[in-house]
């Protein structure tokens, strides 16, 4: 048996790895819902009934007849769509899905944004709202005053408003919620942790801490800003004295934050860190979960990194899983 | 299972590398015994239940290997521990040992065990790697002992106590190597064992005194390694190899490429123990010491006495002549041999010298072993068997040669038979010229044809092969010839030009690549030719019979096929395979009888006469390029049907037939070497005969100046020019001045094209810039060689893997040039010997000429025989004072004191042939002179 | 020289046709979207793969498919005695062909167009095979990130020696100087993607030698297979529900 994790930066003692491949088991074990014939590899020959007839779908090829598969996966099927999900994939973008990017460009007219998947996305000038909050037509002084909105780094929230045939991806900020994030702490984790939720956008107001679970990955971490309720209605009359950069942001910056505040804010993003190197699906949830479980063990936030917290992770989701299955 | 071996070894520039490398551990290995229920037993032939089953060590196998070669040990267990290290420590026994492993009558057995999961053990921290292997060879006997149970007799021989001790206590039966015979119950197994320093006392040098502690250091000691090559860096020390002088046993010569001369090494002391082909160190000696006697002497040891001159054959090339002679030069290198870097020791054929006291019937004696090749030393040896081995020719190997022995250590192999047998006589020649003259063992019969052969239908069929048994071929061959390898026609084409075919043999037909058959031939090299037998390179039934070319049969060809206009100028030259049949196989007497014969006008006489002429222009075309006619001093014995006893000798008679074969051999060779070379142009196999350097040329010079012969040697042709010229007092003058021309020449040599640029291909003696032999597949493998070469080039078959690689071409062509030689030696000792059984009761009194002057007496040549040897002047127990002579170097001649007696070279002399033994069982020839005064 | 000894085993105690261990570990290096590392015996090589993501220079931009690069070197620790290897190597610049041209056939590159997949494969240790080795664990890495194939590669090495086909050669026996093929094949499409040797051979040898590796490869293959099944489901599982 290899490594009973992805290589990460801690290494594990002997009796660690021990319980921690004893845990990862009884894991297994517990989450058995997955029929076995479900996972292939590449190549593998999918099982379909050929005369009703089928949908290809996705990681799969047509060859001499036989449907295989062409990445490691789990098979899917709905109704006669069958296609194969891979695990690892860069980012997969749907439309109307949250994103988290990084502005690697600034072009004529629209922004490159890298949000972990195949191509750049673009955001298109006419996709974002103007300060000021009105719609209006793009002149040729605001294509000069892009960076003014958005620069090279700057990390933005979106949604995906199109994906074209070949393949490149569209973004838009048209809602106060999207916009650029600033005073926040980024994740990166693997996508396929981070499940398609109604909601992305999460508040953890015990806390104070805000959580933006971006599909593609990145999950942003910062505080909740003053005025949340406002939050909610899409769109909000400018109000004069806030034109700064960015109206349409989801924190401004006049929250102050405290040590604690930011105590929490790295423990939540730690927690975030432990779920994604041991695999687990990263939701609200099991992050609330992961937090209060390091509250209560006494651990630091820089000890939630260590080996000895991700083996006691595991060994606690054994534990649940187990008494659910 | 997965072990890693990781070591660290130093290379040769002097870099540390660390090499690690895998080791899988099986569970699939076989135990070898036949009954074993357990194991995989299909290449079992160790057997539990009959008696015991020997596991030796290393050092038992490397020492005793003559006793495991005996028949009488027998269901042995070889670990591959022991093959390995026995590998990397002497590949000479090594080879052996396999042989004898590969042999299944003798139930050797070899085991893996260092990759058996159960036998494979790791070094423990501390111990070295040899207490290592020997408790690896402990644990695979204890677990034999496991595996076949209780009632098998696991039995570890070695001579190392400490090994038995440890073997004893882990409850495994150890015995040492005498114990281990002793079991056997065969008492002339024990002469077999080697006694090994570690176990008693060696042997020292003198034979009256054997008390270890009269042992005192004879020779100075041989420096380590290290210092050898770091000296040899420095430059204070020179490698090359030994070569022993011939006549003198204890005077050598070590070429060296550091310096541009042979180093002289002279007397018992500065040779150190080094023996003739060892790869030695030497040290120059300071220039004061270096020789200036220029001429040296007939060698006469006083301690020694049978380091002298000995009468044999003409030399014919020089580097047969190893006198060490070189004219004209004040004084050459001296050295004084401080190492041996790589010792060429083999097993040696000779005699046990007869002793006074002998000693008793079962008790051992140090007898002293004298080898029939002048070159080595006496070698002692320890017997049981003396007085039957006495009067008997041996084989004895050498072991060991101490700072306080005086003579080298050995130990008996076997014997031959009874000396002064022709046959043993023969034998001995055979041995110590590395002639293989067992039978052809039945894998390589297997690959004949089956009998009685004759022509196959397909072989008609074949497209490639021409037709040709319309046409009116004939061969000549010496009287009593069966091996017939060619055959020619000669016919006279409508437009006048000639048609003239040499039809050679198909050989490779028969003898396939990769059989058998052909790997024998390959190693044998050529065949053999005593005087009275012939060793064969291929099986009988080819060589006389389906190949040989005999009359009024059909038989396969490889056929070389000019156009000649009239002149002998060649118009065009086809190679094609064919079908011959000969209506005549000749004698050259025959040939000759029948075209001198005007009466004659029969179409094959008219053929005859008409290829003679042909040859005839193409001869003169030859000489006129300069082809070189030396006269060769070869004699013929007429050898008496019953007793196989030489009745008569004499010169070997050259007609116009022999010459005639000759020249269209030549041809055809030549046509031959120019098409495979076209075609294949890195590896073809040629000859070449390099040109003889002006230093080779000195003693002939001298001689021809001595007596007013001016030889010009710029240019063969010039060479061939002046040596018409060199007319003197008599005939036989000219034939003496080109006897001693041969002398000077170098040997001929195959050679793989690839190796060599063009401008070296050159054949000095035939004077052709490119030759090569095709024209006797049946007792030469490089014609063989050749053959497949030429196929391959007209594209009839595809050239064998084999010979598409260069570097294997090049191993080829040295072990043919190696062959090549050992069977002329082979052939020139039998003649020697042959020789001497004609003079045994025929004490003779006969002309000579004198061919060098020496100081204690002359070296002359008898012309009817064919032999040269020496006849002292100054008596051999005389005082150093050889004044009685007065001797000039510049004019070579000789005077006695008292004016009475005047030699020179190249006079006539009259000497008295006979045979002497001084020694018993050491015959020999001496020439005397028949005093006659004549200054 | 013996490289099979009459026992019929070779220096290492494997059997001709026998294979050297195998192991194999996915997912080597986090910040990558695939990698892995794979031994054969003592040659062991990492393989790490970015992509697919957006193209680096514009230019090389292709609009119907992807861009594959691969870049082949070896650690300077990675033979017996170490030595520095320059980027512009020519041993190392043709294997990056080689690999390239390999793992180029197996990937679907028109599902991915505009995008570029970086291959980056070094030799932590050589001990013969290394370009079976690399093309092996290319593959596993290729796997890993999810990006789609036709089918996996899976390559191996035979060479003929004392007569015999001998499969997976290590360093001594590839220095034998007899002949050293490589072969990688689709298992399951019956088809070769890599056919590469150096020397001279008769046709019947090398069919021999060819059917040799091939078997070899697909040997591989189904120890690749159950290496990426059992990452797949190690996967899954932890990832739960």
């Amino acid at each position: 048996m290899g490594e009973p994790m992805r290589r990460t930066h801690f290494r594990l003692s002997p009796s660690q790895k021990e319980r921690l491949s004893q845990a990862q088991e009884r894991c297994r074990e517990a989450a058995g819902s997955v029929h076995a014939s479900a996972f292939v590899n590449v190549g593998d020959t999918i099982l379909v009934d050929y005369e009703n007839g089928f949908l290809r779908g996705h990681g799969t090829q047509l060859v001499d007849g036989q449907l295989l598969a062409t990445v490691c996966g789990v098979v899917e099927r709905v109704n006669k769509l069958v296609s194969v999900r891979p695990l690892r994939a860069r980012y997969n973008p749907e439309t109307g899905d949250v994103v988290v990017g990084r502005i690697t460009e600034v072009a004529p007219k629209r922004w490159k944004v890298d949000v972990n998947s195949r191509q750049d996305a673009q955001l298109m000038l006419s996709a974002v709202n103007l300060p000021g909050g009105i719609q209006r037509r793009r002149t040729a002084t605001d294509e000069l005053n892009m960076r003014d909105l958005f620069t090279e780094n700057d990390l933005i929230s979106a949604e995906v408003q199109t994906l074209h045939q070949d393949g490149s991806l569209h973004l838009h900020t048209r809602s106060l919620k999207y916009g650029k994030l600033e005073n926040g702490h980024l994740v990166k984790v693997a996508p396929y942790l981070i499940k398609r939720l109604k909601q992305h956008f999460h508040q953890l107001k015990q806390y104070g801490v805000q959580l933006i679970l971006g599909c593609n990955g990145y999950v942003w971490i910062s505080a909740v800003p003053p005025s949340s309720s406002e939050m909610e209605i899409d769109q909000k009359p400018a109000d004069s004295e806030s034109r700064q950069p960015g109206a349409g942001t989801s924190e401004g910056q006049n929250v102050e934050i405290t040590r604690d505040l930011r105590v929490r804010i790295c423990r939540i993003a730690n927690a975030v860190r432990v779920l994604g190197a041991c695999g687990f699906m990263i939701h609200p949830d099991s992050i609330v979960d992961t937090y209060e479980a390091s509250l209560s063990w006494g651990i630091e936030p820089r000890q939630m990194i260590s080996g000895e917290f991700h083996v006691r992770v595991v060994e606690r989701e054994a534990e649940q899983r187990s008494k659910k299955g | 299972m997965l072990q890693s071996k990781s070591f660290v070894k130093k290379t040769r520039h002097g870099k540390v590398l660390k090499v690690v490398r895998e080791h899988y551990l099986r569970d699939d290995i076989a135990c070898g015994t036949i009954s074993c229920t357990v194991c995989d037993n299909s290449k079992a032939c160790l057997s539990s239940s009959s008696g015991q089953i020997i596991v030796f060590d290393t050092n038992v196998a490397l020492h005793q290997i003559g006793l495991l070669e005996n028949a009488a040990v027998s269901n042995v267990v070889v670990l591959s521990l022991v093959l390995e290290e026995v590998k990397n420590k002497n590949i000479g026994v090594y080879n052996r040992l396999r042989t004898i492993c590969s042999n299944p009558s003798r139930n050797f057995f070899v085991f893996s065990n260092e990759n058996h999961r159960e036998t494979y053990i790791k070094g423990l921290a501390g111990e070295s790697p040899n207490d290592r292997n020997d408790r690896a060879i402990r644990v695979a006997s204890k677990w034999y002992h496991a595996h076949l149970g209780p009632t098998s007799k696991i039995v570890l021989v070695t001579d190392d106590a400490e090994n038995r001790r440890r073997a004893l206590a882990e409850g495994i039966v150890a015995l040492s190597v005498h114990e281990y015979v002793q079991t056997l119950g065969n008492a002339e197994l024990l002469d077999l064992i080697i006694r090994t320093g570690s176990e008693e006392a060696q042997t020292t040098g003198d034979a009256e005194d054997l008390r270890p502690s009269k042992r005192k250091v004879i020779y100075p000691e041989h420096k380590l390694m290290s210092e050898i090559t770091s000296g040899l860096h420095k430059g204070i020390y020179h490698q090359g190899k030994l070569r022993v002088n011939r006549y003198n046993g204890f005077e050598a010569t070590v070429s060296s490429e550091s310096i541009g001369e042979e180093i002289l090494i002279q007397g018992r002391m500065d040779m150190n123990r080094a023996f003739d082909g060892d790869v030695v160190a030497v040290e120059l000696l300071p220039e004061d010491q270096w020789q200036a006697n220029s001429l040296g002497k007939i060698a006469e040891d006083a301690d020694e006495d049978d380091n002298e001159e000995a009468v044999g054959l003409v030399p014919d090339v020089a580097e047969a002549v190893t006198d060490t002679v070189a004219a004209g030069r004040a004084g050459r290198p001296r050295g004084r041999v401080i190492g041996i870097i790589k010792r060429n020791w083999r097993q040696y054929c000779g005699s046990l010298d007869p002793m006074l006291n002998s000693g008793g019937a079962g008790g051992f004696v140090h007898a002293l072993f004298s080898a029939a090749d002048r070159r080595i030393p006496r070698i002692r040896i320890q017997t049981r068997q003396f007085a039957n081995l006495v009067n008997k020719r041996i084989i004895v190997a050498v072991d060991a040669w101490d700072r306080t022995m005086r003579y080298p250590a050995g130990h008996y192999v076997s014997t031959i038979g009874d000396i002064g047998d022709r046959d043993t006589e023969s034998e001995v020649i055979l041995l110590e010229n590395d002639v293989n003259n067992k039978p052809f063992s039945k894998q390589v019969l297997d690959c004949l044809p089956p009998l009685p052969w004759s022509l196959a239908a397909e072989e008609l069929q074949n497209p490639n092969r021409r037709d040709l048994r319309h046409i009116r071929v004939f061969s000549v061959d010496p009287p009593g010839c069966r091996d017939i390898d060619d055959a020619l026609h000669c016919t006279l084409r409508p437009d006048g030009n000639y048609e003239v075919g040499v039809h050679i043999a198909d050989v490779t037909n028969f003898v396939l690549p990769d059989t058998p058959l052909d790997e024998e031939a390959s190693k044998r090299g050529t065949s053999v030719y005593l005087v009275e037998r012939r060793i064969d390179m291929l099986p009988k039934p080819l060589t006389e019979d389906i190949c040989s070319l005999r009359a009024d049969v059909e038989r396969l060809t490889f056929s070389v096929i000019w156009e000649m206009t009239p002149e002998a100028e060649i118009l065009s030259t086809q190679f094609t395979k064919a079908i011959i049949k000969s209506c005549a196989a000749m004698s050259y007497a025959e040939a000759q009888a029948r075209m001198d014969d005007s009466r004659l006008s029969d179409p094959l006489t008219v053929d005859l006469r008409n290829m003679n002429r042909l040859a005839k222009i193409m001869r003169k075309r030859r000489i006129d390029r300069g082809a070189l006619t030396l006269a060769s001093p070869e004699v013929k014995f007429e050898i008496d049907s019953e007793t196989h006893d030489p009745l008569d000798v004499g010169m070997y008679q050259i007609r116009e037939a022999n010459q005639m074969i000759e020249e269209f051999m030549l041809a055809a060779n030549v046509s031959v070497a120019e098409k495979i070379f076209g075609h294949f142009s890195q590896f073809s196999m040629l000859r070449r005969h390099p040109v003889p350097t002006p230093k080779m040329l000195e003693p002939l010079l001298l001689t021809a100046a001595a007596v007013a012969v001016d030889l010009d040697i710029s240019s063969s042709k010039a060479l061939a020019d002046s040596l018409d010229r060199a007319v003197g007092g008599d005939p036989y003058f000219n034939k003496l001045i080109r006897i001693l021309a041969t002398r000077c020449m170098t040997q001929a040599l195959y050679f793989s094209s690839g190796d060599l640029p063009p401008p070296e291909f050159h054949h000095y003696g035939l004077a052709s810039p490119i030759y090569t032999h095709f024209t006797s597949p049946i007792r030469r493998y490089a014609d063989v060689v050749v053959h497949r070469l030429l196929a391959a080039a007209l594209g009839l078959i595809k050239l064998p893997a084999g010979l598409r690689d260069k570097a294997l071409l090049t191993t080829v062509a040295d072990n043919l040039n190696y062959r090549h030689r050992n069977a002329q030696m082979a052939s020139r000792a039998s003649v020697e010997l042959h020789t001497l059984i004609f003079f045994k009761n025929r004490p003779t009194d006969t002309e000579a000429r004198i061919v060098r002057i020496k100081s204690n007496g002359l070296i002359v040549f008898v012309p009817k025989f064919g032999i040269e040897g020496p006849v002292y002047l100054t008596g051999k127990k005389d005082t150093k004072d050889e004044s009685d002579w007065i001797v000039d170097e510049q004019s070579q001649t000789t005077v006695s004191r008292d004016g009475k007696y005047r030699y020179k070279v190249l006079d006539k002399l009259v000497i008295h042939i006979e045979v002497v033994e001084p020694q018993p069982n050491r015959p020999k020839l001496q020439l005397t002179l028949v005093e006659q005064p004549n200054a | 020289m013996d490289f099979i000894s009459p026992e019929g085993l070779r220096l290492d105690g494997r059997r001709p046709l026998e294979l050297r261990q195998l192991q194999a570990e996915i997912g080597v290096v986090e910040k990558a979207d695939g990698s892995a590392t794979f031994e054969m015996g003592n040659t062991k090589v990492i393989a790490v793969v970015y992509g697919p993501r957006e193209v680096q220079s514009r230019s090389q931009q292709q609009h119907d498919q992807a861009l594959v690069r691969c870049e082949y070197s070896m650690a300077s620790f990675s033979t017996g005695d170490r030595r520095r290897r320059g980027k512009g190597d020519r041993r190392a610049t043709e294997l990056s062909l080689v690999i390239r041209q390999t793992m180029e056939a197996a990937i679907l590159t028109n599902l991915l167009p505009r995008s570029q997949i970086d291959i980056f494969v070094q030799v932590l240790q050589a001990d013969g095979g290394t370009r079976a080795c690399c093309i092996n664990a290319a593959t596993l890495a290729l796997a890993d990130a999810g990006i789609p194939m036709r089918d996996i590669v899976a390559s191996c090495a035979a060479g003929y020696l004392n007569s015999t086909p001998i499969l997976d050669l290590n360093y001594l026996e590839d220095s034998g100087g007899g002949p050293d093929l490589t072969v990688a094949l689709f298992p399951k499409l019956d088809k070769v993607s890599l056919l590469q040797m150096d020397s001279k051979i008769p046709l019947d040898v090398f069919e021999k030698v060819m059917n040799l590796a091939s078997e070899g490869a697909k040997a591989v293959a189904q120890f690749i297979r159950e290496k990426l099944m059992e990452n797949t489901k190690q996967l899954v599982l932890a990832k739960g529900r």
